[in-house]
């Protein structure tokens, strides 16, 4: 193949990146007007063609080594007037989020399979568009396209939420939808705020992501940039969610469907860990050296304060929740250490996450398909009847807990040691401005992690085992109004708590060797980002050290070194 | 004010008395609005609104020397027509639903 | 082929075996240590796949252990002075800028084979093997139900605890370190349908992991200081730049010494050692005394050369392994479960290894790591032979006269003799490892550690008290038992000789050759153990095999220097030869008035024969006098806490539950409140409800009446109109 023609090679990759968004748009219309018995099938081919598409052009992709992105820059145009265009390519950080999210989406629908019973087609559709748009939205290389991708995501959650969730899910629904809506119109307001200020300055349109970065980040004035950093900050933390502002997310995620929580943990958050790894940080460098500080305090709090909070939680599902609050905060606080290897780990937390939390969700689901109880202090040791699934939860606990050898630690170890070494030292080429006592703090998550992990593990998959009334169960956890009582039709005798079918140890295993092989081998995943985040980070070094000179401790000592200079 | 506009001296007694006409046929319609429950009277003084502000329309076009105001009015007059035809036959279907013409009987159409 | 992903030609990379004999550089068949224990315990997860109800997860875990022990005899034979460094594939390789010193992170599978590393792997590799096939019997109730899962975890075990000591730079350590973790988690819970064992199990997670914290900070601040996390380097690096006053360098082994704290049950971490007796016996034998608990020491010995530039942290190693010595000896005395006697001793004898690392004699503390792994793994396996004999009975109380039940008599025999053992009466391996820490505790150039050396002899008489109370009350007196309660050991699984549980009619049944086998193995590894010494004490042959083991690598870097005094011979000691003299060499120091390696020989001599008198009389001819001493003490108040301390084991986990745990319970309940009430309910909520409160004033506007609406909508035209009026009038002014 070593005489493809380039552009050739370039709309090949263009054709596989939109066919891997637009089949599941495809597959959603078939599925609108098909049986509702075939929707769960179609919606599996779908996901699994997808899939192949983006791992096609993976395999195709030529900028693994370089950081560069592919395609080139440029598309049609879609809103001609203000030059929008639908300009999509990946880089490798993209590429690797899109691709964690194609794998999460198949191992969503099929986990379904079971769980889901009632209105299929509107079930499925709506995670068919889910799915496209989240692609989207790490596919766009134009800002509003991005925004479209981005935004679009609540309206299908939303309904998924809505209609298949828990007792709670119209409320889980509605406060996601407007709370993570109020962070995007910052977003919104600021890109717009970019792009405007782009027209002005040059009289051109665009809203590239790289013109609009390398505008941004050289043209506009210091000040300017520490507001569109705050602002973006304000937009995305919300989606992270960082702490404050994260209170959606336990109520979310407990009141989704399985599927729901699995896509949410995997993918949907990291749209906000990417934003800022992809807007915020190359928009306004100056602005994220004086706001670093600030946000990893913010970070490091979470990471406590999440983590103390799981340690009390009884409902398994909201543990697990709120454990990550605490994981992401870890994420956030190596990308703000702004250096390589705290933004490498970040991105590679973000993978890491999405497919132990992921996992874990799928896993509880499974659990609670069967019994309908998630409440740990009803029912327990539930090793007893299901090893397999044991196995699993134990497995997924640990790459949680970040256990050598398996994926969670590459990344958290890589975070915090990124953050531990940002001491501002100017002799070094990244100075950033964090430092030990965030690493140590942060540091004890890992102990408080395992503390609430394990807590999880020794009381709902160890220990005497606790089951529920076997009368209750067909009216446990349901309100009522709805269905979703799957076991009525799957698993009607009581007896029958099995343990996990074949087709859910499917579901398991690929994500278990991906797990394994990031704990074992993440050179490869590690090579691949570095070019990225160098790029990203190229202008950090000048700007930290201007945010460190403004502190006075810094002006005293650079006086200090003026006035010996003057001596000598 | 475009100088080179014609325009009638200020106080011309035909503008002012359909100035005051149009006001008094807005205000009767206003206030017969707001004061009758009946669909079909409350329907007669949206239409004596309508006239009332035709009617200004008129005024002023005279003022100005234009016909614009009375090809506006001409417009609406085709329009509340139309208009009218829809809203009698709304009314007539909506005495079918509850044997009465007020409008306090239709109060949970309202959002809350 | 230009599109060809760089991934995947890596991953192609690794499929072709770096772990390959055949295409590797002459040393990597050693990966093989590592390799066989994870090829074991993936078939022994696929064996739990399909469901194999055999003894095959045993047969393969034996052979897998078996190999890897045959891999590093072959290597003992290979290994020259100088280490060796083999990768085997790379794992985290991260390099960016300019050349500045922060310009890469490199931690790559790699090994790094000295003597230290192979005598290391010599005992935990040997060990493995042997107590893997005395488990294969010993669990063989489980066969079908967790015995997989057994083999499997003891497979990771020996996986991981090869990564720790052979890995060939600090993360690989790391990984190995949270590798033994996990491995004694799942085996501490391996009944994990009792609610102790997995509260013990996770207590012990816990607490490693505030260890392991410690580590993870030192790899982080030694990586800043020096450049790099491996071996090889780091030791370059060191003898570079030996003592920097910057307190990041200074805080390294402070931090290192947490992580060895905690994985070797050291003073403030120690509390999870002996709730961990709650895994089957034959994992109290391998994990939790005779291997994984002496990684702490590993670690120490083998960053020795960042602790000898630090004075203070020796001291605070010698002092804090005294303390715990004493502190767990003084427990052990006034326990009941024979288990938990020997968990405490652990710890105790794991205190005198860091003593001997405090004060310097790496080769000390490496000897009686060494024979304590025999004589302990001896200890637990006999007590878990009797144990399984009579249906789960380890109370002390409650057994009496083992010697002369048949079946019991070889089992009871070896148990005597490994009670001599950890003593360390006269002569046996354990007096001469004990006697080469407390001389150099005696003649160490720090005074502040003189002291620990008199400790150190105070708790040598303790230990054998100790020890031959449950010598003399179990296997000597009259015949008398009680079964126990439980079915080999917690199990709860509801089946076979529940005819047993009659007490009338309890025979206790003696063990088979699977278990026989490997006590006798053990016995006679633990005599061979003092070879070394005897040689040196007939021959006078300085040529000690393990000082030879130890002064060939990172842990006697340093030490000769302190004795030489010079720069020159720390650079060179780190190859140097077994005769370079060792700091005990230092004759100068008297005792009593004698050489220091004969006072300690007959102090040692003494306090070990006294303690065991004391029992003799105590706990066999006068069985009364123990029961009877213990009453007049808790008769008076001013003795009282004497008794209920010690027995209530000094109070420390309560003292934990109440300061830690209880607190941060309350505040994260707190922040749990403050989350739900104050963030959520309160805040978020209450922005949420600002909207819907604004409309509701206007509400009563819009009640359904259309003539409300035009009112509203006339008023809006009337203040619209009146401002332009007013504007009007103003303008008119």
């Amino acid at each position: 193949m070593g005489d493809l023609d380039l552009a050739a090679g370039s709309e090949l990759n263009m054709n596989l990146i939109w066919a891997s968004i637009l089949i599941p748009v495809a597959t959603a219309a078939v599925i609108a007007v098909a049986n509702a018995r075939a929707a769960r099938g179609l919606a599996a081919v779908g996901s699994l063609a997808s899939l192949g598409a983006l791992a096609a052009f993976a395999w195709q992709f030529p900028a693994w080594s370089t950081g560069g992105v592919s395609p080139e820059p440029g598309g049609c145009a879609w809103i001609a007037s203000i030059n929008a265009t639908l300009g999509i390519g990946f880089d490798s950080v993209s590429l690797l989020l899109a691709l964690l999210e194609a794998l999460l989406i198949p191992i969503c629908v099929i986990g379904s399979w079971s769980a889901i019973t009632d209105r299929q087609r509107e079930y499925y559709g709506w995670f068919m568009l889910l799915h496209a748009s989240i692609l989207l939205a790490f596919a766009a290389r134009d800002v509003l396209l991005f925004y479209v991708g981005y935004e679009f995501t609540l309206v299908p959650l939303l309904f998924i939420i809505a209609i298949w969730g828990g007792p709670e899910r119209r409320q889980a629904a509605h406060k996601l939808f407007l709370y993570t809506f109020l962070g995007s119109l910052f977003f919104l307001g600021s890109i717009l705020f970019v792009g405007w200020q782009h027209h002005a300055s040059t009289g051109l349109w665009s809203w590239d992501m790289g013109t609009l970065s390398s505008f941004a980040s050289t043209r506009l004035p210091a000040n300017t940039q520490y507001w569109l950093f705050a602002a973006l900050l304000a937009g995305f933390a919300v989606k992270v969610p960082l702490f404050p502002v994260h209170t959606w997310l336990p109520l979310a995620h407990n009141q989704a469907p399985t599927a729901g929580s699995v896509i949410l943990a995997g993918t949907l958050l990291k749209l906000g860990t990417y934003g800022i790894f992809r807007l915020a940080l190359p928009m306004a460098p100056e602005g994220g050296a004086a706001l670093a500080v600030f946000a990893a305090v913010l970070c490091t709090v979470a990471v406590i304060y999440a983590a103390l909070i799981c340690w009390v939680q009884t409902d398994a599902k909201k543990l697990v929740a709120y454990s990550s609050v605490s994981h992401l905060g870890i994420c956030m606080l190596g990308l703000f250490a702004l250096n390589p290897i705290g933004a490498q780990g970040s991105v590679l937390y973000m993978i890491n996450h999405g497919l132990s939390t992921g996992a874990l969700f799928l896993l509880i689901g499974m659990a609670y398909e069967r019994y309908h109880v998630k409440d740990m202090d009803q029912i327990g040791g539930l090793a007893k009847r299901m090893p397999v699934w044991a196995f699993f939860m134990v497995f997924f606990t640990m790459s949680s807990i970040g256990l050598p050898g398996l994926n969670g630690f590459v990344g958290e170890y890589l975070c915090l040691f990124g953050t531990y070494i940002a001491t501002g030292d100017a002799s070094t080429k990244y100075p950033g401005l964090l430092g030990p006592g965030f690493a140590l703090v942060a540091g004890t998550g890992l102990i408080l992690g395992a503390m609430y992990m394990l807590l999880l593990v020794g009381r709902y998959v160890f220990g005497p085992l606790r089951e529920p009334k076997a009368d209750s169960h067909g009216k446990h956890g349901h309100d009522g109004s709805h269905g979703h009582d799957a076991h009525g039709a799957d698993h009607g005798d009581h007896d029958g708590h099995g343990d996990l079918t074949g087709r859910e140890v499917g579901l398991l295993v690929p994500l278990a060797l991906v797990c394994l092989f990031i704990g074992i081998y993440p050179k490869p995943i590690l090579q691949a980002i570095g070019p990225v985040v160098e790029r990203t980070l190229a202008p950090y070094p000048a700007a930290v050290e201007r945010a460190l000179m403004s502190k006075p401790q810094a002006t005293e000592a650079v006086q200090a070194q003026a006035k010996e200079d003057d001596r000598g | 004010m475009n100088p080179i506009d014609p325009q009638l001296p200020p106080g011309d007694p035909l503008v002012m008395l359909g100035l005051l006409a149009s006001a008094i046929l807005f205000a009767v319609g206003i206030v017969g609005f707001l004061s009758r429950r009946n669909m079909i009277t409350m329907f007669l003084c949206t239409e004596l609104m309508f006239q009332g502000a035709g009617l200004a329309m008129i005024s002023y076009g005279r003022q100005h020397m234009d016909l614009s105001g009375q090809v506006f009015v001409i417009f609406i007059l085709t329009v509340a027509a139309a208009e009218a035809a829809l809203a009698l036959g709304l009314v007539v279907l909506l005495y079918r639903r509850k044997e009465t013409l007020s409008a306090e009987a239709w109060k949970e159409l309202a959002e809350s | 082929m230009i599109a060809a992903p760089a991934m995947l030609s890596s991953v192609l990379a690794l499929a072709e075996g770096p772990l390959d004999a055949h295409a590797a550089p002459e040393l990597r068949w050693a990966g093989l240590a590592l390799l066989l224990p994870l090829a074991s315990s993936v078939l022994c997860l696929l064996c739990g796949w399909l469901k194999v109800r055999s003894k095959l997860p045993a047969a393969l875990t034996i052979a897998a252990l078996g190999g890897a022990f045959a891999t590093i005899l072959r290597l003992q034979g290979t290994v020259g002075e100088t280490p060796v460094v083999v990768n085997l594939f790379d794992w985290i390789d991260l390099t960016w800028g300019d050349g500045s010193r922060f310009h890469g992170f490199t931690a790559n599978v790699d090994l790094y084979i000295d003597r230290l590393t192979v005598f290391w792997m010599l005992f935990v590799t040997g060990l493995g093997t042997l107590i893997a096939l005395y488990a294969s019997e010993y669990m063989e109730s489980d066969v079908g139900k967790g015995y997989t899962r057994f083999f499997g975890a003891v497979s990771i075990f020996l996986f991981a605890m090869g990564c720790l000591v052979m890995g060939g730079n600090l993360v690989m350590l790391y990984l190995g370190w949270e590798g033994v973790g996990l491995a004694s988690y799942l085996l501490i819970g391996y009944y994990f349908t009792k609610p102790e064992a997995v509260a013990a199990a996770k207590k012990a997670f816990i607490v490693n992991r505030i260890g392991d914290l410690g580590l993870a900070l030192a790899l982080f601040l030694i990586w800043q200081c020096y450049g790099t996390v491996e071996y090889a380097a780091l030791w370059k690096a060191i003898e570079a730049a030996p003592a920097s006053s910057e307190w990041t360098a200074q805080a390294i082994p402070w931090l290192l010494m947490l992580g060895a704290f905690g994985k070797s049950a050291q003073l403030p971490l120690y509390v999870w050692l002996p709730d961990a007796m709650e895994g089957p016996t034959p994992v109290s034998a391998l994990i939790h005394a005779a291997t994984m608990v002496t990684a702490g020491v590993y670690l120490i010995a083998r960053m020795f050369p960042l602790f000898v530039v630090n004075p203070d942290a020796l001291a605070a190693v010698a002092w804090v392994g005294g303390l715990t010595a004493l502190l767990a000896a003084t427990i052990g005395m006034a326990q009941y479960d024979m288990k938990r006697i020997w968990a405490y001793s652990t710890i105790s004898q794991l205190g005198y290894m860091f003593l001997g690392l405090g004060v310097g004699t790496t080769f000390g503390a490496s000897y009686h790591v060494f024979t304590h792994a025999f004589f302990k793994a001896l200890l637990f396996l006999t007590a878990g032979a009797v144990m399984h004999g009579f249906a789960g009975q380890l109370d002390i109380r409650k057994l009496s006269g083992l010697l002369k039940v048949p079946g019991f008599r070889l089992v009871s025999v070896l148990a005597v003799l490994g009670c001599f053992w950890l003593a360390a009466f006269p002569f046996t391996a354990a007096f001469f490892s004990k006697d080469e820490i407390l001389v150099s505790a005696f003649t160490a150039k720090d005074d502040r550690v003189h002291l620990l050396g008199w400790i150190g002899l105070l708790v040598a008489a303790l230990t054998a008290y100790y020890t031959f109370r449950v010598c003399f009350r179990v296997f000597f007196g009259p015949v008398k038992f009680e079964p126990g309660h439980e079915l080999h050991g917690h199990d709860d699984h509801d089946h076979a000789h529940d005819a047993h549980a009659h007490h009338g009619e309890f025979h206790p049944h003696g063990p088979r050759w699977a278990i026989r086998v490997p006590l006798v193995l053990i016995a006679i590894g633990a005599i061979l153990a003092g070879w070394p010494s005897y040689r040196t004490m007939l021959h006078h042959d300085e040529s000690n095999w393990v000082k030879t083991q130890v002064a060939q690598s990172s842990a006697f870097q340093g030490v000769a220097a302190e004795s030489h005094g010079s720069l020159d011979g720390h650079a060179a000691s780190s190859h140097a030869s077994a005769h370079t003299e060792d700091a005990h060499a230092d004759h100068g120091h008297l005792v009593l008035g004698m050489d220091a390696h004969t006072a300690v020989g007959r102090l040692g001599s003494l306090a070990c024969i006294v303690g065991i008198l004391v029992s003799l009389y105590v706990h066999l001819i006068n069985r009364g006098t123990a029961d009877a001493l213990r009453r007049t003490l808790m008769g008076t108040v001013a003795t009282r806490w004497i008794v209920v301390g010690a027995e209530r084991k000094w109070m420390v986990d309560e003292f934990y539950d109440w300061v830690i745990r209880l607190p941060l319970r309350v505040i994260a309940n707190i922040l749990s409140a403050i989350d739900e009430l104050l963030l959520d309910a309160g805040i978020v909520n209450g922005i949420g409800a600002l909207p819907a409160a604004v409309g509701r004033v206007f509400r009563p506007l819009y009640g359904g009446v259309v003539q409300g609406y035009a009112v509203t909508m006339a008023g809006g035209v009337a203040l619209v109109a009146a401002w332009v009026i007013w504007i009007w009038l103003r303008g008119a002014n």
